[in-house]
């Protein structure tokens, strides 16, 4: 029976790997990923022609003006370490002969004008839309060059206007000096988590509910089941299930962060800064900040009490599937059964948000101890220091009860439900194949 | 030795199977009837310990089936068990991996028998795309690869032209020759007569009819006479003993009580220029229909 076992696992997982979806899923995310770590380059090499030379005219209207935004355009371009490739021209001529004169072609016209309430106006006319971030550039130096002339009018040194428009000072003292690192810790940790660990585990639990509600589904559907349970026993062949979907996840997990890196490695050649130094970035801020507040130790007891929490909640999630999956006649019933697991994952996923929001809640605390919200919640309020180490503990334990409760009484539902193939009195059935004793 | 004992199945309050008990032995092939519903499905899947009886015990050579027996055991089901999605070779491969069987006996296995069924081409094609026809002819593979001890067959015959229903046939009555006992159900009687020498009928889960098939039809007494030739129907009826006298084209087929009324309707006959003059006994569709009708 042990070979069938293998045998069975081995094939599913097979099937799963071979399958085209898998193929076209991972090249999507494979893009996908790529795509997102590069997007700065990628907008860079596809963003048009902010690279070619901006043809500007100014008509300064003022008469004084037109040095001051000269002047401010350098500026600007310097302190924002920027290299607009421009060539400004002042011009002379009436404003409705420069417009013709721009018609047609991407040659901005700037008309700067006096004003009796705001110190300056400006018109910026071109042809078509200008790019946004060149827009911005020159939006910044007729700021500056509003409140230069404004300063000047008004007699105001810049010293002193600094000092009117900075920040309001407030110093925080907390005499808990744990807490400051706490909460800096929490920001930059959760900002990390989410993208990291929760939205992965989230993608994960979807593929693992879909491919055990298909695959049980087909094998249903198509009568096969029937011969297949006559040769290996009900238990063998949902175990088979769980194993090869649980496997199949696990390398789809390993797959992602494989093309993270080469996503990251990429980068770094194309960048010419090196993979440790894009990482590093990130990572030695936090790495920091996670030893400032005495949290590094911990990671060494964190970390494998996440990863059991995680694949724990796998198989309380497949577990749940399964059964699941046995009991409907379709899969158009199963897409139906399947969107509460969805959506219990994606409150967990919520929660564990929320948790950074409503810090010492007892709801949260409680519901960290539950199956299925646990998987997420619990490492991040452990993370936090919201809750200690006991808590995931019990998280867990409570995990590995129901996972055990629910093989126990929902494989008697699975013999029942995969020889089942009809709707009716189905409750009835799965709790009177629930109360049934005897072997499997 | 099958041997089927006081079987009883219950689903929740509804009687699905009552006191069945029968044996097929080896060689043997023993037909299981039974209108829609009667528990024919309910008593393959006992028998292949899918379901386990509420009452009564279902054993091979003495032996309560289990996984291990079933690796000796083949099942052709109503409905095509296949997972379309497959190759030919795939899906035999995968069932005849479950049935314990080592791989390259199944692959040698698998050669002679679509070469022997005239699809060997099919071998690496998706089952998806085969014809009905030859995906009945797949899943008779499927249920004969391990070369079973103990054969189920439910409506093997569904979507086969004649001749393939003749390469069927032969493999079945092969494999009654090298000593495999076969159930064989079938909505199509003529197929029983042709196999069966023994069978059960069920109706609404209980045996209304069982035995050796020429006892039954011994016992059942009526008669079938098929006459071509001058006598009128009318005559025929008035004749004591005849039940009915059916014209078919330019044949009476006349059903009589019992073997004593031959005689009475032979005197009739003779009287006028006959050219056909045929006793039957009754057909088991008969039987089938009266008996299942009188119950329902």
């Amino acid at each position: 029976m042990s070979s069938k076992f293998w045998y069975l696992t081995g094939e599913s997982f097979k099937k799963k790997v071979r399958s085209k979806w898998f193929l076209i899923a991972n090249i999507v995310l494979f893009v996908a990923l790529l795509a997102v770590v590069n997007i700065d380059r990628i907008i860079s090499y596809f963003g048009g022609d902010f690279s070619s030379q901006k043809e500007v005219m100014v008509l300064d209207q003022t008469g004084y003006a037109y040095e001051t935004f000269r002047s401010n355009l350098d500026n600007i371009q310097s302190l924002l370490d920027i290299d607009y490739d421009m060539n400004i021209t002042k011009r002379e001529e009436n404003v409705d002969a420069l417009k013709e004169e721009i018609s047609g072609t991407d040659t901005i016209l700037i008309v700067l004008s006096s004003s009796d309430t705001a110190y300056l106006k400006a018109s910026v006319i071109s042809d078509s839309y200008i790019d946004t971030s060149f827009y911005q550039y020159l939006y910044q130096a007729l700021s500056t060059t509003k409140m230069d002339i404004a300063l000047s009018i008004s007699n105001i040194d810049l010293e002193e206007y600094q000092k009117v428009t900075s920040d309001m000072e407030v110093e925080r003292i907390l005499l808990n000096e744990a807490q400051t690192s706490e909460e800096e810790l929490m920001n930059t940790v959760m900002g990390v988590v989410f993208p990291t660990v929760i939205l992965p585990f989230f993608i994960l639990v979807i593929f693992l509910v879909q491919m055990i509600g298909s695959e049980i589904n087909e094998e249903k559907a198509s009568r096969s089941m029937e011969i297949i349970i006559s040769n290996v026993s009900p238990k063998v062949h949902f175990f088979s299930k769980l194993v090869s979907s649980n496997a199949f996840v696990l390398l789809q997990a390993f797959l992602l962060i494989v093309y993270g890196a080469i996503a990251l490695f990429l980068r770094s050649i194309t960048g010419g800064s090196s993979l440790t130094g894009v990482v590093g970035e990130s990572m030695g801020s936090i790495f920091t900040t996670l030893s400032d507040a005495g949290i590094l130790s911990r990671l060494g007891i964190i970390i494998p009490l996440t990863l059991i929490l995680l694949v724990l909640s796998f198989l309380a999630y497949s577990l749940v599937a399964g059964v699941l999956a046995s009991m409907t006649v379709s899969m158009e019933d199963f897409q139906q059964i399947q969107t509460p697991i969805i959506l219990i994952c994606l409150l967990s996923y919520y929660l564990a948000i929320m948790s950074g929001m409503f810090q010492g809640s007892i709801v949260i605390r409680v519901l960290s101890y539950v199956p299925f919200l646990s998987c997420l919640l619990s490492p991040a309020l452990l993370i936090t220091n919201q809750i200690t180490i006991l808590d995931t503990v019990i998280s867990i334990v409570i995990l590995a009860i129901f996972n055990w409760a629910f093989l126990k009484y929902g494989l008697k539902i699975y013999k029942v439900g995969i020889l089942n193939y009809s709707t009716d009195k189905m409750w009835h059935k799965i709790f009177r194949a629930a109360k049934k004793k005897g072997s499997l | 030795m099958l041997k089927v004992a006081e079987v009883t199945k219950y689903y929740g309050d509804f009687l699905a199977v009552d006191n069945l008990s029968f044996e097929v032995k080896e060689g043997e092939i023993f037909g299981l009837l039974g209108a829609n519903g009667a528990g024919k499905t309910t008593t393959f899947r006992m028998i292949m310990s899918l379901l386990e009886p509420d009452h009564g015990e279902i054993t091979l050579d003495g032996k309560k089936i289990d996984y291990d027996t079933m690796e000796k055991v083949g099942f052709l089901t109503e409905e095509r068990s296949l997972l379309t999605k497959m190759t030919v070779e795939e899906q035999i491969l995968y069932y005849g991996r479950l049935k314990g069987m080592a791989e390259d006996v199944i692959l040698k296995r698998l050669d002679e028998l679509l070469e022997r069924f005239g699809i060997w081409s099919y071998k690496k094609r998706k089952i998806k795309e085969l014809s009905k026809g030859n995906q009945q002819k797949i899943q008779f593979i499927s249920a004969i690869i391990n070369e079973p001890k103990l054969l189920i067959l439910d409506e093997p015959f569904t979507g086969l032209d004649p001749i393939n229903v003749k390469k069927f046939k032969e493999e079945i009555f092969r494999l009654k020759e090298k000593g495999c006992m076969i159930i064989f159900s079938s909505h199509q009687m003529e197929h029983i007569e042709q196999f069966c020498e023994k069978l059960v009928l069920l109706v609404k889960g209980k045996v209304v009819l069982s035995g050796y098939l020429k006892d039954i039809k011994k016992e059942y007494q009526k008669m079938n006479i098929f006459i071509q030739g001058g006598v009128s129907k009318e005559e025929l009826e008035k004749v004591p003993g005849v039940l009915k006298v059916v014209q078919v084209a330019d044949e009476k087929q006349v059903k009589i009580q019992d073997e004593s009324v031959i005689g009475d309707v032979f005197k009739v006959v003779k009287k006028y220029d006959t050219r056909k003059f045929v006793v039957e006994e009754a057909s088991l569709n008969e039987i089938f229909i009266e008996k299942v009708g009188e119950v329902l």
